[in-house]
């Protein structure tokens, strides 16, 4: 029997992804960031150090609400990347393979890297 | 109690669409009861099904957008309405049958038999006990395709990816003491596709009906080829 032509169901948008899915997604989002993120940081770290002007300037620039909330994300961003990178290593060595104790590393990831990206926005 | 059911008829319909039904809630009803249902209000409607009971794997859908044996779960702990589709990401032959084809491919291609190359005992071959607990978890796999068909991976690569149901098999025979072809199986899920596409998402575990954990027997089979590997 032939099912070329045929329609297929997948729908992301009607599909329930369960925490621990959301979380691996942004594992992924998180890493693509980062990356897009490099050549602004580098640029502002080769800014800074070009002398006292250039310190001057990156001072400015960082003293933007936007390019803060910016750099909140990227750190939100490497904070997700790290803690799930984390939860993903120790499923790797058996360690929180079962459903019930994934799902809640899951959610601690996705509470925990905000929180902490909130703290440490707050502390610089 | 509402169901919008998914609707297909390669006859009639250039393309799929939901369709309401009303169905009374009786004491204890299931999902596939509701279903049987509706066919008996529409006698157009197609779906699967066979032992009612969580045995034969026939009549998994996908209801309110999580994959479920239809015979095994209780409509009341459905949200009305309840939107019943067919498995996604494959094709559809009508309504809520799907084409598994790939699925079963898939599953045939890490060879689910034991393999024993000595000559055979003339009566059975024996297995301690502890060597028959390994198979805990694995063996009582009923092929229903709630995982795979749930998996990313296999959404993308169903041709090239063996998906959870395959590997959670693979590692059934890999685990089991009887078998003598380890290094071949192994060497047969080398490569970046047919194991190593699993990014540790766990929607397999999350949909298995039968609460098993194909998550868990993919990592036993990397850590078994890192063995072999040194």
């Amino acid at each position: 029997m032939t099912t070329k032509n045929r329609p297929v169901y997948l729908d992301l948008k009607q599909f329930r992804f369960p925490i621990a899915a959301i979380m691996s997604v942004g594992h992924r989002a998180s890493g693509v960031l980062m990356i897009l993120a490099i050549p602004f940081l580098a640029y502002i770290l080769d800014l800074s150090l070009a002398g006292p002007d250039g310190f001057a300037a990156v001072k400015t620039i960082l003293d933007s609400l936007f390019i803060k909330l910016v750099l909140f994300v990227v750190l939100w961003a490497m904070l997700h990347h790290l803690l799930a990178g984390i939860r993903f290593l120790l499923i790797d060595f058996h360690m929180g393979v079962e459903k019930e104790i994934a799902t809640k590393s899951a959610q601690a990831v996705m509470v925990a890297a905000p929180v902490l990206a909130v703290l440490i926005g707050l502390i610089l | 109690m509402k169901f919008f059911v998914y609707r297909y008829n390669p006859d009639v319909d250039t393309a799929p669409h939901m369709q309401e039904y009303d169905v009374e809630v009786t004491r204890g009803m299931m999902l596939r009861d509701a279903l049987m249902e509706i066919k008996r209000q529409d006698e157009s409607f197609a779906f699967r099904h066979s032992c009612g009971e969580g045995v034969c794997g026939s009549d998994a859908v996908n209801a309110n957008g999580k994959n479920m044996l239809g015979c095994t779960t209780p409509v009341v702990e459905l949200k009305e309405p309840v939107n019943v589709r067919p498995l996604p990401g494959r094709p559809v032959i009508r309504d809520l049958v799907v084409d598994m084809s790939q699925f079963y491919q898939q599953y045939r291609a890490v060879k689910p038999y034991l393999i024993h190359k000595d000559p055979l005992p003339e009566q059975e071959i024996l297995q301690s006990p502890e060597d028959r607990d390994k198979l805990d978890g694995l063996y009582e796999c009923i092929m229903c395709g709630c995982c795979s068909t749930s998996c990313p991976s296999f959404w993308w690569n169903p041709d090239k990816f063996h998906g959870p149901q395959a590997l959670l098999q693979a590692w059934r025979f890999l685990a089991d003491s009887r078998d003598q072809a380890t290094e071949e199986r192994l060497d047969d899920l080398e490569g970046p596709y047919k194991l190593f596409r699993c990014h540790t998402i766990m929607n397999c575990v999350e949909s298995c009906p039968k609460s098993l954990n194909p998550t868990k027997a993919i990592g036993k089979i990397k850590e078994l080829m890192l063995k072999h590997s040194i």
